[in-house]
């Protein structure tokens, strides 16, 4: 080392009281020092010359400077070493004024000895300097701004004045935050929304901002100067072709609390916060699918036609209902209705009577309107085998699409099992016939009496010119069985009964009948055997017999209550042995008659692989019915005639092999689905569902390209949450009119009298809305420029920015968490967010202040100062909000100059008006006649007229008031908005009481986070007015600017760095480091590393290395000892 | 150094650096027992350096940072909290006074507190026997010399 020691005189300060020449004899005692020299000034011109004279004749390589603090004149020196080009280490500073001489004076001798032990010890402590590496840092010159509020656009406007790049980030539909919701503000009372609407223009325009709004900042990562950001945009559902006009909102059928009136108004599902949101596109607010519409399997947007009935929209109801199915009026009687089983009203209490609304539209609408023929565009015509609702549905869409169709039934008449196998009293023939007729007038052509493998062939139509052919051929026979004395005479099966019955036949039946099975087949059968009976002049008679519970049974529940009022006896857990025929009739030609059944109890057993609990016999539990006939309902099967003639295709266990992604058999161009090549439940919707698959598979196959999606794609299931549900006052469903048990026993007429236009509003307006928006369509319908786009999905878009800013803003207290004072149970105390809602010109009532419960103006209004604020227990937070006093101040003057008839009283705690103009504000409305009354406030109770009994104490007169006032407004403190909770937590900054952003330090960096490159303002920080979220705003633009405006940095000398050869990779440091800038790395050789851009230097992780693997620049153990131990 | 007693003073430079450079510029007398070393962060001092200065010849060693939780570089100080007690405990299983070495916290608005640490730690140590060393210094070790 030739090191040199500059011992300054400080003009006196220190050569007064320290001797300068035995102090420079002694440093030249000292070891590696080759060089001494004293000068008056030494940070002056002549001290530096005198050094870099000394530095480059006697090739000094380290320097000790003996003057004042080094937190004084350190970076003087440190400079001049740089420039000298021995790096700014190699400096040590022996600090004789303030560490020596100054502190001294009246201890020479003493100071003399002691100036000498710190040159000594800089000395000891400059051998172990050396130069530290410093790294080159690219910058990127663009901010990233979360949060689109006043703050957010101030800081943003700063950044691109300097030119910097920047994503402003916003949640919400529009820029704006919670200025956007003022009405006036405090103390000018400029109308606010004239104040930002400017800068919502300006911010929109300038080409250096990208606006992301209905955006998410999902991940934050990455060193200063080069942050990865990810991004999520959701979908606002509506394209930049919105032109802003608004018809939308007219058809909305959907009413949801508003967002940006804060809960105090409705808004519809599809909305803009205002009419000068940036953007100005409208959005949808769509959560998913809503329940009903995930179950039902052609997922018919139930919420969508329900939402409209409640509106008493029938005809939009109707065209919504029968979109996706040309059966509502049949499948809104008969349908197994799994969106009713799904509905989210049933967790409250009944679920909603979707199917009978569905009934309901359609019976009313359907038949009033016209049906034109669909024209055919395509040359190929289409042959669809079996008229039931698969083939049918498969049908219309074929025509729709614009194909010649002809369908073919075996049957005298169409309507398959909808027709031959669902009785009258639940399904009446004309009903099913009129959606048929629709269907056919449509231009389908049907050819009845017309069955495959006998009159013609499937390979026959293909030589009559037909390109594709849809089997939609159901199940038409009963299952087999076998049951010792089946083949005696009074054994029937169901489906043949039911067909018989359908066709115009009387099936024979005797007196005393048994069903076995449970479906509704069973349940039908049953049913109509009592009818026979009952108009044959038999007491009816009529048991059905089931092998396992209630529970268990697939017939919908409604239809065995329905049968038990109409006198159907059941034994369940029953299952048949033998049918006994009668012992006589012993002659030639008589055929043996069925006697009895004789059957055995069972038990429930496990589930097996079908999940469905399997019945045990049990020993010795039989016993006999006296019966003389018995009808089978165990199940349907496949009538296969149409394989005949049909080349290639494969039927196996009883079903039509089909690919599922394309709905084609095995045979090229024949298609299949419903019943006889079931992909679902074998109902009716599903043939519906089955029908509209086969139509796109066709379509796709024809036109030789996958055009439309054969399943659709689903959605998301939405679903309210569980706070919202309990908000809901239980009610019950609108009950159905049904004929009498009994009595309609005597005829075929249908039972259920359906909805009245009152009833079914009634019912309809039960719907939770699960989604939000209900899929109806009605936007896209009347938008005139097609804006609305459903296609749209949320997307993500990684970005790179050089900084953040935080300014996301914050939110009122929840004053529903100060019980007593009534909030969100009684209709008229509100906040003063909600207040400025309906103060504001331009809100849901134009500024004239209407009382929520009856809308009247009230005569006289209280507010209540820091709810939520300056409170210590458990349901507040301790901080001054430091705005209310004045908000309430504001909001007070604005009704007495509106509603100068209207008294208002302040019940405040101190009141607080720190600001430029505030105290003389509070006094001018104070003279306006607002009643300011020191007191808190006990309790606030409702009287029967929505007024309110506010109990409250004034402390002035020490006395306990009570007072009755027609509105309540609370004040209510300001928190950290979600968003600041969010953002915190994916970019690892913290947060303190309140749920505000932590800054670096309180006092010295109130714009700074604990993370490097990120900073905060605004009242994501702390509550704050406008100015001063403006002031910040731009401060923390400054920093970013100041930070990056280089295009890159140099890191700091003083950074930790870990030695890997030393290191033993314990960890201890990268636990400890307060900045997250040490890194584990993983393998064998584990080893840390520090990353210089966010270490800050404080050195706690080279004070807890183990191993002295890591060491601070400048401060290392070696430096740090030297000094202290003189070694 | 005075035949009286050394004591190492280990300062943050944000807070106790400056509360003594400011006492220091209102001309306050100070005991001159007291060196001063000057650290970023208290939360730099680790107990080898409190022990080695004790046992190369220091007969006190004080630690004086921010007030808890205003440390510039967020919890430093608590850290320094930690060690100094530990080397409390250690000193005391060796027989050495725990009271050799001590923790202050002060602001940098706050002179008169650095300068009444110093003199309560001079007053203490000054009442002390003189600190017991035997054998050879202990030197530093070889991962702790080495420089960055």
């Amino acid at each position: 080392m030739r090191a040199g020691v500059f011992i300054c005189e400080c003009g006196g300060n220190i050569s007064g009281v320290v001797e300068m020449e035995p102090l420079a004899a002694h440093a030249r005692t000292l070891d590696g020092v080759v060089e001494v020299a004293v000068n008056q000034f030494m940070c002056g011109t002549e001290g530096r010359d005198l050094i870099a004279k000394a530095v480059e004749e006697r090739g000094l390589d380290h320097v000790v400077i003996a003057s004042c603090s080094p937190r004084f004149q350190g970076p003087t020196f440190e400079r001049i070493a740089r420039e000298l080009k021995l790096g700014e280490n190699a400096v040590a500073f022996a600090n004789i004024r303030e560490g020596c001489s100054f502190v001294h004076r009246n201890e020479p001798e003493r100071a003399q000895e002691k100036a000498k032990l710190i040159v000594e010890a800089a000395v000891a402590r400059v051998r172990h300097q050396s130069d530290l590496p410093r790294q080159r840092t690219f910058l990127h010159r663009s901010v990233l701004v979360v949060g689109g509020g006043i703050a957010g656009m101030a800081a943003a406007e700063e950044l691109a004045g300097a030119g910097m790049d920047v994503h402003l980030v916003e949640r919400e539909q529009s820029l704006g935050g919670f200025m956007a919701r003022l009405a006036k503000t405090f103390p000018t009372e400029d109308c606010a929304m004239c104040s930002l609407a400017p800068r919502l223009t300006s911010t929109a325009l300038d080409g250096h901002i990208h606006i992301h709004t209905l955006t998410e900042v999902d991940e934050l990562t990455g060193p200063p100067g080069e942050f990865r950001v990810k991004l999520r945009h959701k979908p606002r559902y509506v394209s930049e072709a919105c032109v802003g006009c608004g018809e939308c909102v007219a058809v909305c059928p959907v009413k949801l609390p508003s967002h940006y009136d804060l809960g105090i108004c409705a808004q519809t599902a599809i909305s803009r916060p205002f009419a000068n949101a940036v953007p100005s596109t409208f959005a949808v607010e769509k959560k998913g699918w809503s329940p009903c519409k995930s179950a039902c399997a052609v997922h018919t947007s139930a919420q969508g036609y329900v939402a409209l009935v409640a509106e008493g929209r029938f005809e939009d109801a109707y065209r919504v209902a029968s979109e996706p199915n040309p059966f509502p009026s049949v499948c809104g009687r008969i349908c197994t209705a799994l969106c009713e089983v799904a509905c989210t009203r049933g967790e409250v209490d009944d679920p909603i009577a979707i199917a009978s609304l569905k009934r309901f539209v359609a019976d009313t609408v359907g038949p009033t309107l016209p049906v034109e023929p669909a024209p055919v565009i395509h040359e190929e015509p289409v042959a669809i085998v079996g008229a039931g609702p698969a083939g049918l549905t498969c049908a219309r869409d074929l025509a729709h699409l614009g194909y010649k169709v002809t369908v073919f039934e075996a049957q005298p008449v169409a309507g398959g099992m909808l027709r031959t196998g669902i009785p009258d009293y639940r399904l009446p023939h004309d009903v099913i016939q009129r959606e048929i007729d629709q269907v056919l007038a449509l231009g389908v052509e049907l050819k009845l009496g017309q069955r495959a493998g006998a009159d013609f062939t499937v390979d026959g139509l293909f030589d009559e010119g037909y390109r594709a052919v849809y089997l939609a051929t159901g199940l038409q026979k009963s299952a087999e069985v076998e049951l010792p004395g089946d083949d005696l005479d009074g054994v029937t099966r169901a489906v043949e009964l039911l067909r018989e019955l359908n066709l115009g036949g009387t099936p024979a039946v005797g007196d005393k009948i048994v069903v076995i099975g449970g479906g509704d087949v069973a349940l039908d059968a049953a049913r109509s055997a009592i009818r026979l009976q009952q108009q044959r002049g038999v007491e009816p008679d009529v048991t059905l017999v089931y092998r396992r519970t209630e529970v268990e049974m697939p017939a919908n529940a409604s239809e065995v209550d329905e049968a038990k009022e109409e006198g159907l006896q059941v034994e369940f857990l029953v299952h048949p042995l033998e049918i006994i025929g009668d012992a006589g009739g012993a002659g030639e030609g008589s055929f043996a008659r069925v006697a009895g059944i004789k059957l055995q109890r069972c038990e429930l057993g496990e589930p097996d692989e079908s999940g469905r609990r399997q019945p045990i016999p049990v020993e010795g539990s039989e016993f006999e019915l006296a019966v003389d006939t018995v009808v089978f309902a165990v199940g349907q099967a496949l009538v296969d005639d149409f394989a005949q003639g049909c080349a290639g295709l494969t039927v196996e266990r009883g079903q039509i092999r089909v690919d599922r992604e394309t709905m084609m058999t095995t045979r090229e161009g024949v298609f299949a689905g419903g019943d006889a090549a079931a992909t679902g439940f074998y109902t009716a919707i599903e043939a519906v569902a089955a029908g509209r698959r086969g139509a796109a598979a066709i379509h796709n196959h024809l036109r030789g390209a996958r055009l439309l999606p054969v399943w659709e794609e689903a959605w998301d299931e939405a679903h309210p949450s569980a706070e919202e549900l309990e908000g809901v006052e239980i009610g019950q469903r609108v009950p159905m009119a049904m004929a009498d048990g009994l009595a309609r026993r005597a005829d075929w007429a249908e039972i259920s009298r359906g909805y009245s236009a009152e009833e079914a509003v009634a019912e309809a307006e039960r719907c939770l809305d699960c989604a939000v928006c209900s899929g109806c369509d009605s936007c896209a319908r009347v938008c005139p420029s097609g804006a609305i786009d459903w296609d749209q999905r949320e997307t993500t878009e990684e970005i790179t920015v050089g900084a953040v800013i935080l300014a996301t803003g914050h939110r009122q207290f929840d004053a529903a968490r100060k019980i007593p004072l009534g909030y969100g149970r009684h209709a008229n105390v509100i906040d003063q967010g909600q207040l400025s809602r309906l103060l504001s010109a331009a809100g849901p009532t134009e500024g004239e202040l209407y009382r929520p419960s009856d809308g009247k103006v009230p005569k006289s209004v209280f507010m209540l100062q820091c709810v939520g604020s300056r409170d210590v227990t458990s349901t507040g937070n301790a901080h001054c909000s430091a705005i209310c006093c004045l908000f309430a101040t504001l909001n007070a003057s604005l009704i007495r100059q509106h509603h100068p008839d209207t008294e208002v009283t302040i019940g405040y705690t101190d009141l607080r008006a720190p600001g430029k103009a505030h105290e003389e504000y509070y006094r001018l409305v104070q003279e306006r006649g607002v009643r300011y009354v020191r007191g808190r406030v006990g309790e606030i109770l409702e009287e029967q007229d929505a007024s309110l009994r506010v109990r409250f104490e004034d402390t002035m007169t020490g006395r306990k008031q009570e007072e009755l006032f027609d509105l309540v407004v609370l004040s209510a403190g300001l928190e950290g908005s979600d968003g600041t909770r969010d953002i915190a937590r994916v970019a690892g900054v913290q947060t303190g009481a309140g749920g505000f952003i932590r800054e670096y330090h309180p006092k010295l960096r109130p714009v700074d986070t604990q993370r490097t490159g990120m900073f905060v303002a605004g009242t994501a920080q702390g509550p704050k007015n406008i100015p001063d979220s403006i002031a910040q705003a731009k401060a923390a633009a400054a920093r970013a600017i100041a930070m990056l405006s280089s295009g890159f940095t140099m890191t700091a000398a003083q950074v930790a760095a870990s030695d890997p050869a030393v290191c033993i990779g314990c960890g201890v440091c990268e636990a400890a480091c307060p900045q997250s800038a040490i890194v584990l790395t993983v393998g064998t050789d584990a080893h840390s590393v520090v990353d210089p851009n966010i270490c800050r230097g404080c050195g706690i992780c080279a004070a807890e290395c183990p191993t002295g693997a890591i060491q601070l620049g400048g401060f290392s153990d070696a430096e740090v000892l030297a000094e202290a131990t003189l070694a | 150094m005075t035949e009286e007693r050394s004591i190492v003073a280990f300062c943050c430079r944000e807070c106790a650096y400056a509360a003594a450079d400011a006492s220091a510029n209102a001309r306050t007398p100070l005991p001159p027992s007291v060196r001063l070393v000057l650290l970023p962060c208290t939360g730099r001092v680790s107990p080898l350096h409190l022990v080695t200065a004790l046992a190369e010849g220091a007969d006190g060693v004080m630690v004086a940072g921010c007030l808890l939780g205003q440390c510039h570089y967020r919890e430093g100080n608590f850290n320094a909290v930690d060690r100094v007690a530990f080397v409390q405990r250690l000193l005391e299983s060796v027989s050495v006074e725990p009271e050799r070495c001590r923790m202050f916290t002060m602001s940098a608005g706050e002179p008169p507190k650095f300068v009444a640490a110093v003199k309560e730690m001079d007053r203490v140590i000054g009442a002390l026997p003189p600190l017991q060393r035997r054998g050879d210094p202990i030197g530093v070790g070889a991962a702790a010399t080495r420089a960055v």
